[in-house]
């Protein structure tokens, strides 16, 4: 660790960091890893041991239903609890960013078990190859199941994964004004899928709905020749995997999604035909590293947090939060449900009233994203979490930033308070007008002391009803 | 009677039955994560369930018979008023059958009568003597009530009523000393055996609190990902005498010690010296209540006739507890699984 005092830029730069790359961090924590230096920080995200960065032995004896995730809401509340106290943010980071890609939902699935063991592998495999993640989605039980291909036949095929695994998950209808893909490739893909199929395993309980397990069945695989983008052979799945990641088309596709998620936002997939990426520069050094290294999705978030355009200032607090953004956001700032407690259900059921739904996505397509996030229903759920939880100064987070407004000086004044908390939680800027119009709330209180108990408490309260309103702000809805 | 075998006196086991399904009232269990034996074969549970279904949180009340499994009644709920608990962990009766309930997050012991009838509680959050900080096992000889007291890593003895009595064991990886423990048996002198949970072993104290062994290996260290990659789904083979995590711990007549072997998805069996003598990995198939369900709905019929593999129903996946009664019935909590496995202490060595 160096030992020189970090700079302001320093801060906002991990800060910036650590909300994209994983779900933000406690104050205490962006100085330290500040300090740690951000080269430092970066190879760090991008290298987490293969052990889970969490104490899973405390989180089991404390949620034994996490063993068997029999209802989604367990699954759910697992996940958040993993993403709360997961060292390893980006490892966790990226297995929400293929859930918004790779959409299997519960809803149709109905087995929380099967759509909670692909979020698992999300998780093990998100930092991984991406022709792997691929091969391994076309036996998971919850994709094939959503996407029907236990309904696709040697002798009837079933188009519905087929065309997606293109459309959604790989290549995107077209670039640069061309077609991806023809509606023949979409034949021969689902060709080559036949077989790929589903069998049933037993119950836990032990009855109810079956999870199912994979099984390829060769009587049902149509074993014939295919051409399958411009290539013509006996195709099986993994050859169809294996064509579809030499694609110009799929490195766009991967790092277009990745600049997406990470840096800025793009317009939805089925656009991507017409609209340029925004920044093609920043697009084709991703392109690079996904064929530099065969299509390893490390080396292109090395190359994407190395980047100019990732800490560029002008992309930091200019994408809308998505709600887990949102929920664990706010959860790790204030350091809650850093150890097992009940009420983490309630936590968990947030991101859904806000529109985001873990292992249920509305549709193959996932969530509308970016502005979409927000509307006035999910507004005001979160707005009314954010400051129902900063405002607790009794958390250890929210606590500790108050003894550092304390620590400013015996007296502070109302823009000390306000530009204080501002900095505490971003650091953040927001307009003038509303900056105005905090400080003059918190001016009418009085003086700001902390001197005698009875003014420590004061000073808590105001401090945490800045935070409260700081949380109700636009600004504040970005991340 | 005994035979010698490879330098340990031998002992045969073999599996007799699997009681129990998955319900949140009534006839089921969920996440049962101790039980203690009444008399004429009934058996208390403590069903831990999670907190968006938990009105699965309660003790039952059934009977474990060699016809099989029949529910008598259930009691207490989920909550922090009078009679409920938020994470009950463990259960113990006394003499009278009155039946003591811990709870690792309200750091106190509920106490009902034998038909589960609210009689009090109590309990105070701390360090100091006779204070809680995350209860976990517990244990009854002459009604005087042994409290595995795990975030203060010690054993603390109270009377029936809690008052205090003494105590023994500290934080640390030493001879006798404890990191989190969790589950607590006595043998038929009264030693006691504690599952040292963070250290990986088992230590034995004698009636007074003195040292007296440690039995196991540390193997695993926490790591998970055997109990979740794999339970419910296959057995991975783990070497003998190596505990991951142990959550329970029993001795039967004869001074042989078994242990539920969470994180390993196993049950060992050692002898009072600590040599592994066998391990339960699981042996299940339905229970008469699981019959009961299956039969009802032709879809599961069919489903479950189309399973290639069984191996997933057989298996123990992260077992909390394990208790053997007086005629050699050796009974596993398979927590996630909401059922109990039973097998058999032989007297003489059966062919199976």
């Amino acid at each position: 660790m160096s030992h020189h005092a970090v700079s302001q830029e320093e801060i906002a730069l991990m800060a910036h960091l650590l909300r994209r790359a994983g779900f933000g961090a406690s104050r205490d924590e962006i100085e330290a890893r500040a300090h740690q230096g951000y080269d430092a920080v970066v190879e760090e995200l991008l290298n987490p041991a293969d052990a889970p960065g969490i104490e899973e032995d405390l989180m089991y004896r404390a949620y034994p239903s996490y063993f068997d995730k029999a209802a989604i809401e367990t699954g759910q509340t697992e996940i958040v609890y993993r993403m709360i106290n997961n060292k390893h943010q980006l490892k966790e980071k990226m297995a929400l960013f293929w859930h918004t890609i790779l959409c299997a939902g519960d809803n149709k699935v109905d087995n929380a078990r099967t759509t909670s063991m692909q979020y698992d592998a999300f998780r093990e495999k998100g930092m991984g190859n991406f022709k792997e993640l691929l091969l391994w989605l076309s036996t998971d039980p919850a994709m094939l199941y959503y996407l029907d291909n236990i309904e696709s036949h040697k002798t009837a095929v079933n188009e519905n994964y087929g065309r997606e695994l293109l459309e959604l998950f790989s290549l995107g209808v077209g670039k640069d004004g061309d077609f991806n893909y023809s509606e023949d490739d979409v034949k021969a893909c689902a060709r080559a899928f036949t077989g790929w199929n589903l069998a049933p395993t037993v119950p836990v309980f032990p009855y109810g709905r079956t999870p199912f397990e994979f099984r390829f069945d060769p009587a049902d695989h149509d074993y014939g020749e295919k051409t399958f983008l411009g290539e013509t052979g006996n195709w099986n799945g993994d050859d169809v995997v294996e064509i579809i990641c030499k694609q110009p088309s799929a490195a766009r596709f991967v790092a277009r999604k990745l600049y997406d998620f990470f840096v800025a936002d793009e317009p939805p997939v089925p656009s991507w035909r017409l609209s340029e990426p925004r920044d093609l520069a920043a697009i084709e050094q991703l392109e690079k590293a996904y064929f530099d290294s065969g299509y390893e999705i490390t080396a292109m978030l090395r190359v994407l947090f190395h980047g100019d355009f990732f800490k560029d200032e002008a992309i930091r607090y200019a994408k809308v939060k998505s709600p887990a953004d949102v929920v664990i956001g706010t959860m790790r700032m204030a350091q809650d449900h850093t150890e097992p407690k009940p009420g983490l259900f309630f936590v968990a059921m947030e991101p859904k009233y806000m529109g985001m739904d873990l292992l249920n996505p509305p549709t193959v397509e996932g969530w509308h994203m970016g502005r979409e996030w927000i509307n006035s229903g999910s507004l005001i759920d979160r707005i009314n979490f954010a400051s129902r939880v900063l405002g607790d100064t009794e958390l250890p987070g929210v606590r500790s930033m108050v003894n550092r407004l304390m620590a400013q000086g015996d007296s502070l004044t109302a823009e000390q308070m306000v530009d204080g908390c501002l900095d505490l939680v971003g650091p953040l800027t927001i307009s003038d007008e509303t900056r105005q119009e905090l400080v003059g709330h918190v001016s009418r209180g009085g003086a700001l002391l902390h001197g005698t108990e009875e003014e420590q408490a004061d000073f808590s309260r105001r401090a945490g009803e800045t935070f409260q309103m700081i949380a109700t702000t636009s600004e504040f809805q970005f991340g | 009677m005994a035979s010698v075998f490879l330098g340990i006196n031998d002992r045969t086991f073999t599996y007799s039955f699997v009681a129990g399904r998955s319900e949140f009232q009534g006839t089921g269990f969920r996440n049962p994560m101790d039980f203690a034996f009444g008399p004429d074969n009934t058996i208390y549970v403590v069903n831990r369930s999670y907190e968006s279904r938990s009105d699965g949180t309660r003790i039952n009340l059934f009977i474990l018979g060699d016809e099989g499994e029949e529910y008598i009644t259930e009691f207490g709920g989920y909550g922090e008023g009078p009679g409920q608990f938020i994470w009950p962990m463990s259960i113990a009766l006394d003499s009278q059958t009155n039946v003591y309930v811990s709870d690792e997050y309200l750091h106190r012991i509920t106490i009902f009568d034998k038909d589960g009838n609210y009689v009090g509680h109590w309990g105070t959050q701390g360090s100091g003597d006779g204070e809680l900080d995350r209860p976990a096992g517990l244990a009854i000889r002459d009604d005087e009530l042994y409290v595995v007291d795990s975030r203060n890593h010690r054993v603390q003895k109270f009377t029936l009523d809690g008052q205090y009595i003494s105590q023994f064991g500290s934080f640390g990886s030493g001879p006798g000393e404890l990191n989190t423990p969790w589950g607590i048996g006595l043998d038929k002198d009264g030693n006691i055996f504690v599952a040292d949970w963070r250290n990986d072993r088992i230590q034995s104290f004698t009636p007074d609190g003195q040292w007296m062994q440690s039995i196991g290996q540390p193997g695993g260290a926490g790591d998970a990902s055997i109990a979740r990659e794999h339970g419910g789904i296959r057995v991975v083979n783990r070497p003998v005498g190596f505990f991951n995590r142990p959550t329970g711990v029993a001795v039967d007549k004869d001074g042989d010690v078994y242990v539920a072997d969470w994180l390993n998805n196993r049950v060992q069996v050692m002898t009072p010296e600590g040599r592994f003598i066998t391990e339960f990995t699981g042996d299940a198939g339905l229970s008469k209540w699981g019959v009961g369900k299956i039969e009802s709905n032709p879809d599961m019929i069919r489903q479950r006739n189309g399973v290639r593999d069984f191996t997933p129903e057989k298996v123990l996946w992260a077992p909390v507890a394990v208790k053997v009664d007086d005629n050699g019935r050796v009974i596993i909590a398979d927590t996630t699984r909401h059922r109990f496995q039973v097998y058999q202490k032989n007297t003489e060595p059966v062919l199976v």
